[in-house]
């Protein structure tokens, strides 16, 4: 008699938060130090001033792993959460098997999660918000046969085998490409490594080899943009001799975009991306519809577009205006 | 009169610590849980003291746990393992290649806790033939094993699929409930039990006590203390070995980054439990319960949403917390 009773004064109080309409949402990045997961917050406390707007109240945890890339430390933070039965789940996966389980498990207890970032390898997930790699690369590519006048040769430097990520640049840039007859790809099957340093090394031994050949080249990623700079630079053929599509904005390469060293950047927009994570999950928290696949958009930095605000918003994001610190 | 009835309380006071110091710790915790508030006001502790929450603290327990039992015999002996981490890392992926590679799991279990095993009997054996520090052999452990699990991980995860048998054993289902708990958390309670009964009942657990009281003295007592130092490292690899499937079945992947400084948290377990690192004593059961400690408070402090510099804050308070306990219930002895 009890029980059922109980029950329905739950469910009397759930409506009534309903019709509050108010959430608790964990946004859980794979770091909090890195400036990407700083914008990623900007980006979800933006959502939840506009959404607290329009009426409906959002608190927000935001809570990476206690050490930086450790995946066991990101499930933690999951199933905490789980556990605190907070509305939905906004996560960037550190491993898109590592955290499958995890989501399933949140599912099962009610609480939601909507993907952000990186893919999960999971059918769980509301929906997944990131950039369309391939798009990006694909930009890249009909860029960079822009400043070649449709006509030379290209190098694709990789980055790393099983990036996820960066092997959809690589495949877009080439997709891209393919649709320029005059333009040859001399080389397009060596890997980077996965830093700078490495980068900077496979960057010289292949221009040893392609230097005389070559006039445009694509690095998907910023590490790989840095070195290849740094190789172009010591052989005297930067500053435009040799064209440079990089891709993300870190302060080296847009230090070389302004320089002259790096002709343009393929930009992602990690801001958006962690504002439209937060508003998919309000809007799906709400009962409305929301797309599986959220493209968070890419643009294409140039020295002469740089200094637009819109630009100017993706390579030096507005964190001050969202986080106190 | 008065005076050695204050010195009894006293006495008394400070073997009740000794005993109940850990648990001591954990209602101190849970006590604190009952009345902080998150960042916006408002207390958490109706999800943390949920049946549901305690499973899933549980089951973040046990890879530390587990480590822990190894660690307990290593610290009771005098010594210290810096390897646990990499050992655990290198059997998670042993394991995933073995499944990978289409082996069963009962084969892939006894040949990644034999691995473990067998680093341990290395170390061990390089300690005890030797003559060589502890910290020095397994530091350099630390990193040899770190490094050969990238190289037969090459250099990257190797995942397992999500419903392999060996994933099952850390599953949770039914999440409102305490029970049925997964597997991994059975198996953690077990080694322990066992653990305890045979550090304290058997002769060499006593014999490992003997060791790291006072090295010389139990040599010339009769104690052979090469061969017991040997076996306390290979066990203290099997148990890390275990340990490595548990992260295993986790992840559902063997990643060769993970685990890095675990070896801290599992000592950070064994020291909150009442153990001195000068070796001669040490509890299992305090030591899960330091483990049970440590997961309760990073559990808590996430869902109360405060930032992970806090939760290192108060996790480092404690260990220092209960190393002065410890300090300070020795003292009797040395008055």
């Amino acid at each position: 008699m009890k029980s059922p009773l109980l029950a329905a004064l739950a469910l009397c109080c759930a409506l009534m938060a309903r019709a509050a309409d108010s959430y608790t949402l964990a946004v859980i990045p794979k770091g909090t130090t890195h400036e990407f997961w700083k914008s990623i917050h900007a980006g979800a406390v933006k959502a939840q001033r506009e959404l607290e707007k329009e009426g409906t109240k959002v608190r927000l945890f935001w809570k990476g792993p206690l050490r930086e890339d450790d995946r066991d430390q990101q499930i933690q933070v999951v199933e905490n959460f789980t556990s605190r039965r907070v509305s939905g789940i906004v996560l960037a996966p550190l491993d898109s098997q590592a955290l499958v389980n995890p989501v399933a498990s949140a599912k099962q207890s009610g609480v939601p999660t909507v993907v952000i970032d990186s893919d999960l390898k999971s059918d769980k997930q509301i929906s997944f918000v990131a950039t369309d790699n391939f798009k990006g690369g694909q930009m890249g590519g009909d860029h960079l046969a822009k400043l070649m006048g449709d006509k030379g040769s290209v190098l694709l430097l990789r980055y790393q085998v099983g990036s996820a990520s960066t092997e959809a640049r690589e495949a877009g840039f080439l997709d891209a490409i393919s649709k320029h007859p005059e333009i040859k790809v001399i080389s397009a099957d060596q890997y980077s490594g996965a830093t700078r340093e490495l980068a900077y090394q496979a960057a010289q031994n292949l221009l040893n080899r392609y230097g005389s050949k070559v006039q445009g080249v694509f690095c998907p990623c910023e590490a790989v943009t840095v070195g290849m700079t740094k190789a172009l630079q010591d052989r005297g053929l930067a500053a435009g001799k040799v064209k440079v599509v990089g891709f993300d904005a870190g302060e080296q390469s847009v230090k070389d975009l302004k320089g002259g060293d790096v002709q343009a950047l393929v930009v992602q927009n990690p801001v958006h991306m962690g504002y439209l994570g937060v508003i998919t999950m309000v809007r799906h928290l709400q009962g409305k519809p929301v797309e599986k696949r959220v493209d968070t958009g890419v643009s294409v930095a140039t020295r002469d577009n740089m200094k637009q605000p819109e630009i100017d918003q993706l390579l030096n994001p507005p964190l001050k205006q969202y986080l106190d610190e | 009169m008065a005076n050695e009835d204050m010195g009894g309380i006293k006495a008394q006071l400070r073997r009740w610590v000794q005993v109940g110091g850990p648990f001591l710790g954990l209602v101190l915790v849970c006590l604190f849980f009952a009345f902080a508030r998150d960042e916006f006001g408002e207390p958490a502790r109706e999800s943390i003291f949920k049946a549901g929450n305690l499973k899933i603290v549980l089951v973040q327990t046990v890879v530390v746990g587990i480590g822990a039992l190894g660690m307990t015999l290593v610290i009771v002996s005098g010594g210290i393992d810096l390897s646990a981490g990499s050992m655990v890392a290198f059997c998670s992926v042993l394991g995933a290649r073995m499944i990978v590679g289409g082996s069963s799991p009962g084969v892939v279990v006894a040949v990644a806790v034999l691995a473990g095993a067998g680093i341990g009997l290395i170390n061990g054996g390089a300690i005890a033939a030797f003559r060589l520090l502890p910290f020095i052999v397994t530091l350099g452990s630390m990193s040899i094993v770190r490094g050969a699990g990238k190289w037969l991980g090459k250099n990257q995860a190797t995942s397992i699929p999500n419903d392999s048998g060996i994933a099952m054993v850390m599953k949770v289902t039914s999440p409102e409930t305490l029970f049925p708990l997964p597997h991994g958390v059975w198996i953690m309670l077990a080694l322990a039990a066992i653990t305890a009964v045979g550090l304290r009942q058997s002769i060499f657990g006593r014999h490992i006590v003997a060791v790291g009281s006072n090295e010389s003295t139990a040599r010339l007592c009769g104690v052979r203390v090469r061969s017991v130092k040997v076996a306390v490292y290979a066990l203290a690899g099997l148990f890390f070995g275990i340990a490595g499937v548990m992260q295993l079945a986790r992840l559902t992947q063997g990643d060769p980054t993970v685990a890095v400084g675990l070896e801290l948290d599992i000592i950070a377990a064994v020291v909150i439990g009442g153990a001195s690192l000068s070796g001669g004593s040490g509890s299992i059961l305090g030591a899960i319960v330091g483990a049970l400690l440590m997961a309760l408070l990073r559990n808590g402090t996430s869902q109360l949403g405060w930032a992970n510099y806090v939760q290192e804050i108060i996790i480092g308070s404690v260990i220092v917390l209960a190393v002065g306990l410890d300090k300070w219930r020795q003292g009797r002895g040395r008055v």
